[in-house]
């Protein structure tokens, strides 16, 4: 497992999906100008309303395992179920790979995805199959 | 099942219900009453601004008050009640990417939101609705409503003071002076929404958009069944506003 940060400033992640007001805004929580890869093991997923989330670990530089909350934002159960996701989607020991933006609180692990859907550690995209294809 | 936002509106029925109400067609059939009875996709803003920004009132919007913007700022975001999986009112709802469904019956008109359980009931003149006593005040309001030229009109009084009952991501309050007046109209096969909002408190001039919405072939994804923790996590991400005070420990999760 790694750990990369990037700290260069980016423009904000161009997203395939369509801009979700739900629950809460995401505004004030994630840095939106520092882009950050991710790569971990799953240790939940929670298929929930009103925002489904994915808990990853990850080990850092300095051999530290750290739990980091992964949002998908404003999305919620619907809005998933749509691009494909359900509740099997991620399992226990699954290996990740995830980019986003990194929260504010710098010890609160949290990440919100940006630029589509995490990928398998290697690379590969998930299998998503989303309803009627 | 959860179905705790329902408790909060006080008129409401379960969608299953309405079933047992009368029927439908009778009521959506004739002369000036359109009938809208269906499920409804996300209305979009018919002014042809971006998006949905006719819906939202922004942070600093020319038609807030200074009241609303200094409570806008005193409020800590994290007392918010969506952080205990209390639903959006009106207006504020429309803006959140959900279909709903209409029901036309005799005497009321019921909606169901694809988000938050939420069910309205706005009743027509015919029915042995009370209003409600001079010291009740509602989540989503007291609803009346009314067909006039082909068109189904829904005002809505009596709101409990709500923290987010303008703009719940931007702390904007509204008041129990707060009227919203619904226009329902169709525009071929669209259903047309003109909102009017009121607030003499918040508000310095009334908040009018027109949104369109086309049918939607799919049955609203039910029930919603907010998961309170789910609905707290974000909470930890955000600093604290008044750190000084004690760490608030919120009541466990229903």
């Amino acid at each position: 497992m790694k750990f990369i940060t990037q700290l260069a400033a980016v423009a904000v992640l161009a997203s395939g999906t369509q801009a979700v007001m739900a629950h809460h805004s995401t505004n004030g929580i994630y840095d939106q100008a520092v882009e950050l890869e991710l790569t971990g093991t799953v240790k939940g997923w929670k298929f929930i309303n009103p925002h489904p989330s994915l808990t990853l670990t990850v080990v850092d530089e300095k051999g530290v395992e750290h739990d980091w909350d992964v949002s998908y934002g404003g999305s919620a159960v619907a809005h998933l179920k749509r691009r494909g996701y359900s509740i099997d989607t991620f399992k226990v020991g699954d290996q990740l790979k995830v980019k986003g933006h990194p929260a504010l609180v710098k010890d609160a692990y949290g990440l919100l995805i940006e630029g589509g859907n995490p990928t398998h550690a290697d690379g590969t995209p998930l299998a998503l199959t989303p309803p009627g294809q | 099942m959860k179905l705790n936002a329902l408790k909060l509106a006080g008129l409401l029925l379960l969608p299953g219900s309405a079933l047992l109400l009368g029927s439908p067609a009778a009521s959506a059939a004739s002369g000036d009453v359109p009938n809208i009875s269906g499920v409804w996709q996300w209305g979009r803003c018919m002014d042809g601004g971006p998006g949905i920004s006719c819906m939202l009132l922004e942070e600093d919007d020319a038609r807030l008050t200074d009241r609303a913007k200094a409570l806008r700022d005193a409020l800590d975001e994290a007392a918010a009640p969506k952080y205990d999986c209390a639903p959006m009112s009106i207006p504020h709802m429309w803006t959140d990417p959900y279909s709903h469904q209409i029901d036309q019956f005799d005497d009321r008109i019921v909606f169901t939101y694809g988000k938050d359980d939420v069910v309205r009931t706005a009743w027509l003149p015919n029915s042995n609705h009370k209003k409600p006593a001079v010291n009740e005040y509602l989540y989503f309001g007291d609803s009346t409503a009314r067909y006039e030229g082909g068109a189904l009109i829904v005002e809505t009084t009596h709101f409990a003071f709500d923290p987010q009952g303008l703009n719940a991501d931007f702390r904007l309050a509204s008041s129990t002076q707060k009227k919203v007046v619904e226009r329902y109209t169709l525009e071929g096969n669209d259903l047309v929404l003109e909102v009017t909002t009121t607030d003499p408190f918040f508000l310095n001039k009334p908040w009018v958009y027109k949104i369109k919405s086309a049918r939607d072939p799919e049955e609203l994804a039910l029930p919603w069944a907010c998961d309170q923790e789910g609905a707290r996590e974000i909470l930890k991400l955000m600093p604290p506003k008044y750190p000084n005070d004690p760490t608030v420990v919120r009541l466990p999760a229903d």
